[in-house]
């Protein structure tokens, strides 16, 4: 039904890759430069984890629409391995002191949805929304 | 984004650019408070002033409004360290809220009552450096004639000390139907110190028990701060150490037990090493110090000892306390005619 | 030959050299031990407490305070040493740091030197 398009992530290139690619969604559903800017942000982290904790992975941006309010998604997925304390990664403080960024608790601020699915040795799935409002 | 706020911005700032004076400057200043208190993030603010400037001089070069843009993008992870720093001093809030109620709880349980024996005066003070006690007092009041007591300093201070504690209260709990000798109350403390704590973790007890029958106070010390024992008719101190490993290090260690007799005046001061190890600009204070400030006050209460030495020591650190700072004094009473 | 590092920090500073020398596992110790410097220790002597038969030599001429922060992260470490077999030396104790061991009954279990010249404290 809806278009999704997508990017492999292997080398710190494809991060930008991604970010334009979310720059692009944000603005055909209509965002305003600081969300976009939010949103291209909140990319970013996600393709920097998956760059360094994971090695590969991949980010996936689709424009999506419910109950008449539009807005983007975004998927961040690898076989990494995983997250093995949720709790902890969504802890202020936790990754930013380690100087790894925003973090989760960042790209959960900085979208209106957040959700993290992951298994140990298995891998991580990170889908974020934001809408527009 | 609250349309009235860019409003009343742009207005601020068509004023100061017409006339450029610290009046208008003064103004948007106090402006900016509104934008915290709205929790306008930095990134907004930028996007405000640019929707602003637009509307007031539409005719700059295209340059400018790009580096709008990309000023915007800067701002992105200032707004989320902010957020965070705010969510920090919210969780900061809650657990100084259960540190509050961490403190009663201690406070009610680790509650000791002052003996009351005939000829014997017992004064005593407990400060704890932070907000949690890692200092402990224990009084026993066996019979009439029998008062005990045990100074304890667990290592470190704070929440960890204020855990272990509870560990030495319900020992010594358990003590009054059995021997209460010093070297036998700390051989029973050590072996349950020694099965419950961890390896780098340990603690210091002094353990005091003066018969009112005979006027003796025997003692046993764990690794623990020598008492000062006064000697009122020749007006000197004598330092009360007896050999013995600190708690929590292995089993079947041999405490040593001496006795001295007390005589009318004497008196016995039990302290912690945030006594002794006072420690002011100048360096380390001096035993004689202490004994000095002591000797001062000898003839009034033992409490008012205790308080009198607390003061002294906690006015040199300027009231700011090293370390947990704990004296206990047993003062023999001049007998009652 | 020894060559023994020393290197000043600033207040509130801790530094641990390690050098071996044939066997022996020499540490030289250098700042105050408290709680806030105690974590930074305990890291350093974890790297060697686990190897067995360890010959650990702590040298504290270079210390002027310590508490019973510090004095744990040694209790903590001799017990890890023995139960692996080991052996741990501790050197160069000032009179300040010489009567904590005596008081806590830890000289007796631990193998102490004091320092060579005791008759001026080494405080400065």
């Amino acid at each position: 039904m809806s278009y999704r398009s997508s990017v492999d992530i292997y080398t710190e290139w494809d991060i930008v890759a991604a970010r334009q690619m979310g720059r692009n969604e944000a603005k055909k559903t209509g965002f305003g430069t600081v969300d976009q800017a939010r949103i291209t942000t909140a990319i970013s982290e996600l393709a920097r984890n998956i760059y360094l904790y994971a090695g590969k992975g991949k980010i996936e941006i689709e424009r999506i629409s419910e109950n008449g309010f539009f807005g983007i998604k975004i998927i961040a997925s690898d076989e990494g391995p995983g997250i093995s304390d949720l709790r902890k990664v969504m802890e202020d403080g936790y990754s930013t002191s380690g100087g790894l960024g925003a973090g989760m608790p960042g790209v959960k601020r900085l979208m209106d949805d957040f959700k993290v699915v992951s298994e140990p040795g298995v891998g991580t799935t990170i889908t974020a929304k934001k809408w527009l409002h | 984004m609250p349309r009235e706020v860019g409003r009343q911005y742009k207005e601020i700032l068509k004023k100061y650019i017409d006339s450029q004076s610290e009046e208008d400057l003064y103004v948007g200043q106090q402006f900016s408070r509104r934008f915290i208190e709205k929790q306008i993030a930095p990134e907004d603010v930028i996007s405000i002033h640019k929707t602003a400037l637009l509307e007031l001089l539409p005719d700059l070069q295209e340059e400018v409004w790009d580096s709008m843009d990309f000023l915007i993008e800067m701002m992105i992870h200032y707004g989320l360290t902010l957020r965070e720093h705010q969510s920090l001093i919210r969780k900061q809030e809650v657990m100084q809220m259960e540190m509050n109620v961490a403190t009663q709880v201690q406070g009610t349980l680790l509650k000791t009552s002052t003996p009351n024996v005939k000829g014997l005066d017992v004064g005593w003070v407990s400060q704890p450096a932070h907000q949690m006690n890692g200092d402990y007092v224990y009084f026993l009041n066996e019979n009439q004639h029998v008062a005990s007591v045990a100074v304890a300093d667990v290592m470190g201070k704070g929440i960890p000390a204020a855990l272990c504690m509870s560990m030495i209260k319900f020992g010594m709990d358990g003590l009054e139907q059995g021997d209460t000798d010093p070297r036998a109350v700390l051989d029973v403390i050590n072996r349950i110190v020694e099965k419950s704590v961890d390896n780098s973790m340990f603690i210091s007890m002094f353990y005091g028990k003066y018969d009112g029958c005979s006027s003796t106070f025997s003692y046993s010390s764990a690794g623990h701060e020598p008492a000062l024992y006064y000697h009122a008719a020749s007006g000197t101190f004598m330092e009360l150490d007896a050999k013995g490993l600190l708690l929590g290090i292995k089993t079947d260690v041999v405490y040593e037990e001496h006795t001295v007799e007390m005589q009318e005046g004497d008196f016995i001061a039990m302290m912690t090493d945030g006594v002794t190890e006072t420690r002011t600009e100048e360096g380390f204070i001096e035993i004689g110090e202490i004994q000095q400030l002591l000797k001062d006050v000898r003839d009034q209460s033992a409490q008012k000892m205790a308080e009198h030495l607390y003061n002294e020591l906690a006015g040199l650190q300027e009231y700011r306390l090293g370390d947990d700072f704990t004296i206990v004094i047993f003062k023999k009473d001049p007998e009652e005619v | 030959m020894l060559q023994k590092l020393k290197i000043r920090g600033a207040k509130m500073n801790l530094q641990v050299e390690l050098l071996e020398q044939d066997s022996i596992q020499y540490f030289k110790v250098i700042g105050e031990i408290d709680a806030f410097t105690a974590p930074i220790l305990r890291e350093r002597l974890a790297t060697v407490e686990g190897t067995p038969n360890l010959q650990a030599e702590l040298d504290l001429s270079d210390v002027d305070y310590m508490d019973s922060t510090g004095l744990g992260v040694f209790v903590g470490f001799y017990k890890a040493v023995k139960a692996n077999g080991g052996h741990v030396k501790i050197t160069g104790l000032n009179r300040r740091l010489s009567r904590l061991f005596e008081i806590t009954g830890l000289s007796e279990i631990i193998d102490i030197e004091k320092k060579e010249s005791e008759d001026h404290d080494a405080t400065i």
